[in-house]
Parts: structure tokens; sequence; C-alpha cells
């Protein structure tokens, strides 16, 4: 079966730097993925290759065994959900218009239809920002605004969902929640790619573990895998070091 | 929107469509000197000569054009993602008053029996459209940023030249300048204000059409890429459509471009800022307005006018300064 995602020898430079060196992996629905790498690393640069922001310097990226570049932007939209690092925080919009701005792609008439509202509420129920939906979105707090973006890619309701940091400003048990819900989706037969810092976090809910280092792409390992080669974990930070948590489970703890 | 908030926002835009038709039935009966109902319907003159082509084309037009005005501020708000934008930002305001302006110097009345400060007008808009475009673009590609900075130092560069030639002209001619750089709206043939009613209304209803495009652009250029609007083609259209409201109006009028900073604030602090309902209900009300302030204008000093304006500016920037206090 083709898988939903391939990269092939994906590679990225802005004039005079490079960002991204032959990256090539594949993904197929069902799998949650955790991007990580350091700061600079060319995490956020590899999503945006993804859902087409920017255009590779080589390479290519199939989605369902068809180049992206082929894909027309509004079937795109229906496969592809992409959460930005960040937006204005200004915005005059309510959480419900933004969280319904997600519906976009599947809209058929003027107004939103009932299930536009009802995709949108299941969306802001599922991250725990229903109780503001009629609050404007520059009166949130930095958590409440990012579950607010969470809120809308869900309700793009689309089979990839590529969110680069999802658990920023999130307290614990938001952080917590916001991973167990890319979990569910993913078990729901979506593939997820979430970046991330909090190896914990990867390590208890992601299925597999990607590290990027030096513009490539260093580490491709199953979860499972991980506690047997913990080389990869260098490249992330020397101050790292692989035990087992309370429950037998892989932790990592740092010094 | 659910189906309660639906029924709402239908609401509004009526109460919108409501105050907008009853300006156009209202406001031409105001003025210096009261006009008799009987004689107007008899079309006995001369309440009826200045009824309908006196006042009735000068609140029409001042319909339009504040409308015109109000949309192209908030089109240009949305695609800028910038609450300051206004008709003015983008320098095709100034580059239609300089190009009205160097008509004036030459002391042309008229072009192809057209006024000639609207070809003049036209003509610097439409030059000024097509400089910030091309400077803006790179690679085919065109960014609001470089929109925003080219339309800004075009803007200087234009009113620097209103002021070189007002300067340089003789004392009637920088009279006649300075009176069209204040805005006002006067009476028009019906001809004229046919064309325009026609240019307007469909420009804004092209624009209106896209409401939801707006409202993801306004948000992040990223964010609606990913969603499926093609953002490069809808920034295009925003700054062409944009331009056209804003050239067609001040044509017209003059720059009267804080018609365009004003309602469109007005209505997202009361309203909404969902550009399916702000825009039409921008349109409306930024109609409205400016023919409330020219009804206003033409009684207050009487028989001396008021630019419409001035009225504006002189009632609607306390207002907006009170609705920043109480948001704040």
């Amino acid at each position: 079966m083709t898988p939903l995602l391939k990269t092939l020898g994906l590679s990225f430079s802005f004039p005079g730097r490079i960002v991204l060196e032959h990256v090539s992996f594949e993904a197929r629905e069902g799998e949650f993925i955790a991007l990580m790498g350091c700061n600079g690393a060319g995490k956020s640069t590899l999503m945006d290759l993804i859902v087409r922001l920017r255009e590779p310097s080589h390479g290519q990226v199939l989605l369902r065994g068809k180049p992206l570049s082929e894909w027309r932007s509004d079937q795109l939209s229906h496969e592809v959900s992409h959460l930005p690092q960040s937006v204005r925080t200004d915005l005059p919009y309510t959480v419900e218009q933004l969280v319904l701005m997600g519906r976009y792609p599947h809209r058929t008439s003027w107004f939103d239809s009932p299930e536009d509202v009802g995709a949108a509420k299941i969306a802001m129920q599922r991250t725990s920002c229903w109780q503001d939906r009629r609050r404007r979105f520059f009166t949130l707090s930095g958590g409440e605004r990012q579950r607010v973006l969470l809120a809308a890619c869900l309700a793009q309701q689309a089979r990839l969902l590529l969110w680069d940091e999802p658990s920023v400003f999130l307290d614990i048990d938001q952080q917590l929640s916001c991973f167990r819900l890319l979990q569910e989706e993913a078990a729901d037969g979506k593939l997820c790619i979430a970046v991330t810092h909090d190896i914990n976090l990867a390590l208890t809910y992601c299925s597999r573990l990607l590290v990027i280092s030096n513009h490539k792409l260093v580490v491709d390992i199953a979860t499972g895998e991980a506690p047997q080669q913990p080389g990869w974990l260098g490249f992330l930070s020397p101050r790292l070091e692989l035990g087992t948590g309370p429950n037998g489970n892989p932790w990592v703890w740092y010094q | 929107m659910s189906g309660d908030d639906q029924a709402a926002a239908k609401r509004k835009v009526l109460l919108c469509v409501l105050a907008f038709g009853s300006a156009a039935i209202v406001l031409p009966w105001i003025g210096p000197g009261a006009l008799s109902w009987s004689r107007v319907l008899h079309q006995q003159s001369p309440d009826a000569f200045i009824f309908v082509q006196l006042r009735l084309t000068r609140t029409l037009l001042a319909l339009f054009a504040g409308g015109a005005l109000s949309l192209g501020g908030t089109l240009f708000q949305a695609v800028l993602r910038d609450s300051l934008a206004t008709p003015y930002t983008l320098g095709v305001s100034t580059g239609a008053s300089f190009g009205a302006v160097v008509v004036i110097c030459l002391g042309w009345q008229t072009i192809w029996g057209i006024p000639a400060t609207w070809v003049g007008a036209l003509a610097g808009a439409f030059l000024v459209l097509v400089v910030v475009m091309s400077a803006a673009a790179r690679n085919r590609r065109i960014s609001t940023f470089g929109l925003l900075l080219t339309g800004i130092a075009v803007n200087s560069v234009c009113s620097s030249f209103i002021l070189l030639f007002y300067s340089l002209a003789g004392v009637t001619r920088s009279f006649s300048i300075s009176r069209w750089l204040i805005g006002s709206v006067d009476a028009t043939s019906y001809s004229s204000l046919g064309i325009f009613v026609l240019v307007v209304t469909a420009t804004a209803y092209f624009v209106i059409a896209q409401a939801s495009g707006w409202n993801l652009l306004s948000v992040d250029e990223q964010w609606a890429a990913s969603r499926g609007v093609d953002v490069q083609s809808l920034v295009v259209k925003g700054y062409v459509s944009g331009s056209v409201l804003t050239a067609a109006a001040i044509a017209l009028t003059g720059p009267i471009g804080f018609v365009g900073l004003i309602v469109p604030h007005i209505v997202r602090a009361r309203i909404t800022s969902d550009h399916r309902i702000l825009m039409p209900c921008a349109f409306l009300l930024g109609g409205t307005l400016l023919a409330l302030c020219d009804a206003v204008g033409r009684v207050v000093l009487a028989p001396a006018e008021v630019p419409a304006g001035v009225t504006l500016a002189l009632l609607g920037g306390p207002y907006l300064v009170w609705l920043v206090r109480e948001r704040i």
C-alpha cells in the first residue's frame, strides 16, 4: 500500500545557508511521530515543506503517492492540517470564529453548515476551550490561545496532522491531554507528526521518533526500540540519560 | 456560527440596509431652506429641481462613496493585517489626489466631456497601483510587507509633489487645490453617478463574495495557505479591488479616507469581526455616515457649507478615541 506521506531526498536552503539536506522517510496512517532536534535544526522548515508553505530546493514530497506540487490547494487542505508555531495574538475574532475558520476547506455555503458547527464544537470540547467560545482571541492567555489553535486544526478533519510544538504554553495537564488527543487521532487512522522538545512526552505517547541534527535526519526509530539504542539522545543534549520510570517505562533524566 | 447566531447576524445586516435606505430617503430633504413635499411631488421648480438634481445626487454620491471608502479600508486592513490601514495607506488615494492636483494646475476643466479632476484622479491612482505592485513583486510573488512599505514610500513622494505643485500654483488655483484636498460631496450628473454606482456595486460584490478568504488572510498568510486559500491571487485581488473602490470614490469626492478607518473599527467593536458580516455592514454604515455628515455640514453653518470630510473628522475622531479607550 502506498504510504500516506513520503519524502524523497528533501533539501532546502536559503541563499548561503543550508537548512535541510536529503531528508527521506515515509509514514503511514496510524503513526504518531515525534519530530525532535535542537533549535534551528530545521524541524519547522521540514513541516513547511510537507504542507507546501515552502518549495524544496531538491527532492520532493509524495502525498498518497502523488507529488505535492500536483495537488490543488483546496484538495491539499482536506488532507493536511498544519499548526503554525504562532499567530498574531491581537486578533479581534472570537474563539468560535477562529475554530470555524478551520472548516474553510469543507465550506459549502456562505454561512457555516450544521456539520461545520458540530465539528467545531467537538474540537473545542476536546481541547477544553468550549467554555471560552464567546471570548475574543486577544483576551486569552498564551495557553488558552494555543488550545484554540489546536481546536481549529482538529476541526479541519484532515488525514495528516502536522503540529509544530502543539504543547507550547500549555500547563502540564493540558500537555498530557494534547498528546493523548494526538494519540487518539492516530488510533483513529490519522497520521500525526508533532514537533516537541519534551522527550518524555514523546516516549510516552509517540510510536516513532525522528531526530534532525546538522540539517540531516539522523535518527528514525520506533519508540519501543529507543531504550535499546540510547545513542540518539546525544543529538539532543550531552546531559541526558535514559533510565526507567516507576512503571518500568523508558524515562529520560537530565543532570 | 450556529443557527441562532446566523439569524442574529442577518438581522444586523438588515438593520444596516434599513439605515442606508432611510438615509437615501430622508437626507435629501435636509438642507438650508425647507423643501415643500407637494411642490417636489408635483415637479414644481425650484423645489423639484433642487431635490432631484442637487440633493438626491449628492446624497446618493455620499452613500456610495462612503460605502466604497469604508469597504476599501476594511479590505486593506485584512490584506495587510494592520488595523491602522486605510485607503490612504497604500498610496492609492494620494496618487489620485496628485493626479487631480496636476489637472487643476494645468487649468483643464473637462477631458472628453468628463470633469478633468476625475480623469486626473483615476490616472494617478492607476499609476500608483502599477508602481506599487511591480515594486512589491519579486519572482512573481507579492509580499504584503513589500506592498505596505512601497505604498508608504509612494505615499510620501506623492504628498511632496502635491505640496510642490501647491506652492508653485497661483492664488486661485491653489485655492481650488486646497478645496479639492479637503474632500467634499457635491451634486453630480446622473450619468456619471450611474457609472460610479455600477462600478462600486460590482467591485463591492466581488470583494464581499470572498469574505471567508479575508477572514483567513487577516489571521496569517500561512494560516490561510494551509487551509486551502490561494494567498497570492487573493492578495492581488484585494489590492486591485481596494484600489478601484478608493480611486472611484476619491475621483468624485476628494480624499475622505477617515471613513475607511473609523467605520470598520466601530463595526468590529460593536457588531463582529467576521468579514461575512463586517464587510456588508461597513459598506452600508460607511455610506450612511458620510451622507449624514454631508447633511449635517449643509445645515450647521448655513448658508456656508462644511465639507463632509471636515464634519466626519470632527465627529468621528473623538468617537474613535473614546471607543479605543473603552476597549483598553
